[in-house]
């Protein structure tokens, strides 16, 4: 079921902006600590200007993936090149700027100080000025970074990611301490840095922020890559779509003999149903000379198929 | 090695702003230098008040060296500075070396305010050339317990580290003699202590007899410890940070 979406190679010919050599791949990649897999043979190819998303439950290897393609863990098995070559050379070339929820701050300095810090240690760096602007720390420039809020530290993170002008921005669960103003504007200004031809991945569990700023989607459960593919294709990815309508005297035998069907639910005389073939499914019930009204057919949210390819997953495990 | 300076300039600052850091390597031992050092005695067979001035120049020095950095690099690995630095093209030793470095330079005015206060407050006379010769051995001595810091703080969380440093700075002033010159079995121990060593190599160069190379050895062999510790701690935490 999962080779007919996991097409990592072939992948990058339906996204628009994705040409060239891949900047980020994963070869057969894994992970082990001790006697736990958490990453297990993970294949995968990111194309320069693609915005991705890594979505996973928690555990599933996300984290570990991106520590791995940031050099700060070594794969146990397969190989892992950025930007064609080792990881380690790419993050000390300045080539990737990351922000990870692990990475902390230096206290006891302001923000200015900080940010001014770390842009120096870039070859070829955003003015100081500007990445404040753009991470939306200049309110609080002076201030200590040991005295800011969850929403302000993780800015400065944000800062500190973008500050060298780098090709590929890594960020792992960017917006996670972030209230939904703030998120709004970190989006916004993340746009900004994908319109200048940076790559983004960023992993995270708000599959709405992966559906709206993502032109791909790589799903991942216990470190394997179950799906790959734009939202809209993930969302495919589950299968059925929900038909739903109402009927008086239902007949929930005839119901269930409807082509197609997946699922069925009657409350009174609502029937809400999950079809993989909705079409077919429709067209049965009113060929059988019913009139039903209400009629909605609607996809399955990326969250509820999200769920799905995880759920078939673990029960295939 | 541009950026590395970077770094540790960014820490001398971060340093200036410490109450705490002053506190330890500065006040404390000003301060008890200031309540014991005028006693009339000797030890190591050098008049008390010297004495005195050498052991807390090395106290103030050491335990600056020791417990302050100790602390911060364990609360800094926790918070994931150190992963954060990481990410950047900073070399991967340059938080290390940044830390060494630092350390060297806080390490000397705590060396320097006390000797100091040993001239012009305590009435220390000493020919002109032993100064020079005392300070750089309590310098040297002292800083390479910034090696021993490293190991403590990359191997425990904060909350063990106070513990830790607490219990070796005991152990290394009390048993070296920092604070009364022990005899007897304890002293025994004490003598393989590199607390011991500087203060003894200082009391033989005020005394004027000359130094065993023994002495200058086991201060040495104590600096090699110290980096292995470091760099066996550095090396099993690299991919917890």
């Amino acid at each position: 079921m999962t080779a007919d979406v996991v097409n990592g190679y072939g992948a990058a010919t339906h996204y628009g902006a994705a040409t060239g050599a891949p900047i980020v791949s994963f070869d057969n990649v894994s992970k082990r600590y001790g006697r736990l897999k958490a990453v297990d043979g993970l294949n995968l190819d990111l194309r320069p200007g693609q915005t991705v998303a890594l979505l996973g439950p928690n555990g599933a290897g996300k984290s570990t993936s991106l520590d791995m393609l940031l050099a700060l863990r070594k794969p146990t098995g397969g190989r892992i090149t950025l930007f064609g070559g080792d990881p380690y050379r790419a993050v000390k070339e300045g080539r990737v700027g990351a922000m990870l929820q692990s990475g902390g701050l230096m206290p006891e300095v302001t923000v200015k100080e900080l940010v001014t810090l770390v842009t120096g240690f870039h070859p070829n760096p955003e003015p100081v000025e500007l990445t404040m602007h753009r991470a939306g720390v200049k309110d609080f420039a002076n201030q200590r970074v040991d005295k800011l809020s969850g929403g302000q530290t993780q800015r400065v993170r944000f800062a500190l990611a973008i500050c060298g002008k780098s090709e590929l921005i890594v960020l792992d669960e960017p917006t996670v301490a972030m209230d939904v103003e703030t998120r709004r504007m970190f989006w916004d200004s993340m746009k900004e840095e994908v319109a200048q031809g940076r790559t983004l991945l960023f992993a995270t569990h708000y599959l709405e922020e992966a559906d709206q700023a993502a032109d791909r989607i790589l799903v991942i459960n216990k470190g394997r890559l179950l799906a790959d593919g734009t939202p809209a294709e993930i969302k495919a990815r589950a299968g059925a779509k929900r038909v739903s309508f109402r009927l008086d005297h239902v007949d929930e035998r005839f119901l269930l003999g409807l082509p197609g069907l997946v699922n069925l639910e009657v409350r009174g005389n609502l029937a809400q149903l999950q079809s993989d073939d909705s079409d077919a499914t429709l067209y049965a019930v009113l060929n059988a000379g019913y009139r039903p009204r209400e009629i909605e057919i609607s996809s399955m949210s990326l969250e509820e198929a999200f769920i799905a390819i995880t759920e078939e997953d673990d029960r295939n495990a | 090695m541009r950026n590395t300076l970077a770094l540790a300039k960014a820490e001398v600052v971060r340093l200036s702003r410490n109450k705490r850091y002053f506190l330890f390597t500065l006040a404390v031992p000003v301060m008890l230098y200031l309540l014991f050092g005028k006693q009339k005695a000797t030890a190591e067979g050098v008049d008390f008040k010297v004495f005195y001035m050498l052991s807390m120049a090395t106290m103030g020095a050491f335990s600056g060296a020791l417990s302050g950095n100790a602390q911060r690099i364990s609360q800094e690995k926790k918070e994931g500075w150190i992963r954060q630095l990481r990410l950047t093209p900073l070399p991967a030793n340059a938080y290390v070396t940044s830390k060494i470095l630092v350390s060297m330079a806080t390490t000397v005015p705590s060396v320097l305010i006390v000797l100091i206060l040993g001239r012009f407050y305590g009435g220390v006379h000493l020919p002109a050339w032993q100064w020079p010769v005392l300070a750089v051995t309590i310098w040297f001595g002292s800083t390479i317990f910034a090696a021993l810091a490293i190991a403590i703080g990359y191997r425990y969380a904060p909350d063990q580290v106070q513990a830790v440093s607490m219990f070796l700075y005991f152990g290394f002033s009390v048993l070296g003699g920092l604070w009364y010159p022990f005899s007897g079995f304890l002293g025994k121990i004490g003598e393989g202590l590199p607390t011991y060593q500087v203060t003894k190599i200082c009391a033989d160069v005020v005394e004027g007899v000359s130094v065993p190379m023994g002495l200058v050895a086991g201060l040495v062999i104590w600096m090699f410890i110290f980096i292995g510790l470091a760099t066996a701690a550095v090396r099993s935490t690299a991919e917890n940070l």
